[in-house]
């Protein structure tokens, strides 16, 4: 991801291209096209796009577990490719302090009414 | 190529090498015996792998489709280690203990993606059968419905 990213960057047209088709191409939300209330995955699509641009701080405002969750998934490759000595219990601690991420940001939003 | 080439390496006999069975062909080659005279002909299980890797994306997909596909990531990876630990337990020196370890952590990541996906389509089941489709799909509805919650 960070090799694409660099990548992109680096070819400031191309990369415009790419983001700009996958800013009109988001997945929809059948919670929110359901319920109009924004379910506890929404936003990923959005903060990953905004990864991808380099916006860090703009990316942990619209879905905070999005790094820890790239972080989790990277961190994982890697272990089933060099398979570190305590990987396994590492990927159980950066699991659940992920799901920990995704319920709080959640229940934030329930309780600041930003669902809409 | 290479999981051809190390197919038939661990054909032949060759007991200092540590043969690592490729993920496909793990149930071709059964273990024979118990646990000694292996040396360093540990494998890894068959499933570990595929099993921590449907268990993380359970994570990443709880959302989707109102929690369905993490549910069936999360069943299809609890099966698949249910079936390895009775393999691992049955003949605990055949296989390595770090896939061990990686298949218990598949699971735990599993259970957690399940239990979250469980939440998410009970909620979506009581929101539908408290409100019914007509006034979820009203936005403006909602938003007043959520104000008198509010005021209350």
């Amino acid at each position: 991801m960070k090799n694409a990213a660099l990548l992109l960057l680096s070819t400031p047209q191309k990369s415009e291209g790419f983001i700009h088709w996958l800013e009109n191409h988001l997945l929809a939300c059948p919670f929110k096209k359901l319920t109009s209330l924004d379910c506890p995955g929404c936003g990923l699509q959005r903060s990953v796009i905004a990864l991808l641009k380099g916006d860090i701080a703009a990316s942990l405002k619209l879905y905070p577990p999005t790094l820890a969750i790239l972080v989790l998934m990277i961190f994982a490759l890697l272990h089933l490719k060099f398979d570190f000595k305590n990987g396994a219990l590492m990927i159980k601690a950066m699991y659940i302090f992920a799901t920990a991420i995704i319920i709080i940001n959640y229940i934030y939003k329930v309780y600041n009414q930003q669902l809409f | 190529m290479s999981e051809e080439l190390e197919g038939q390496a661990s054909q032949t006999p060759q007991p200092s090498q540590p043969a690592q069975q490729p993920f496909n062909q793990g149930n071709s080659f059964p273990p024979q015996g118990g646990g000694f005279g292996y040396g360093g002909m540990q494998q890894s299980l068959p499933n570990a792998t595929a099993v921590l890797v449907l268990g993380i994306l359970s994570i990443v997909t709880c959302c989707c489709f109102y929690g369905i596909l993490s549910l069936v990531l999360g069943i299809i990876a609890i099966v698949l280690s249910k079936k390895d630990i009775a393999l691992y337990l049955a003949n605990v020196g055949a296989y390595t203990e770090s896939s061990y370890k990686n298949l218990k952590a598949g699971r735990v990541c599993a259970i957690i993606g399940l239990v979250l996906a469980g939440i998410m389509i009970i909620s979506c089941i009581i929101f539908v059968s408290i409100f019914g489709f007509e006034m979820l799909s009203d936005q403006e509805a909602m938003k007043e419905w959520i104000m008198q919650m509010q005021n209350q």
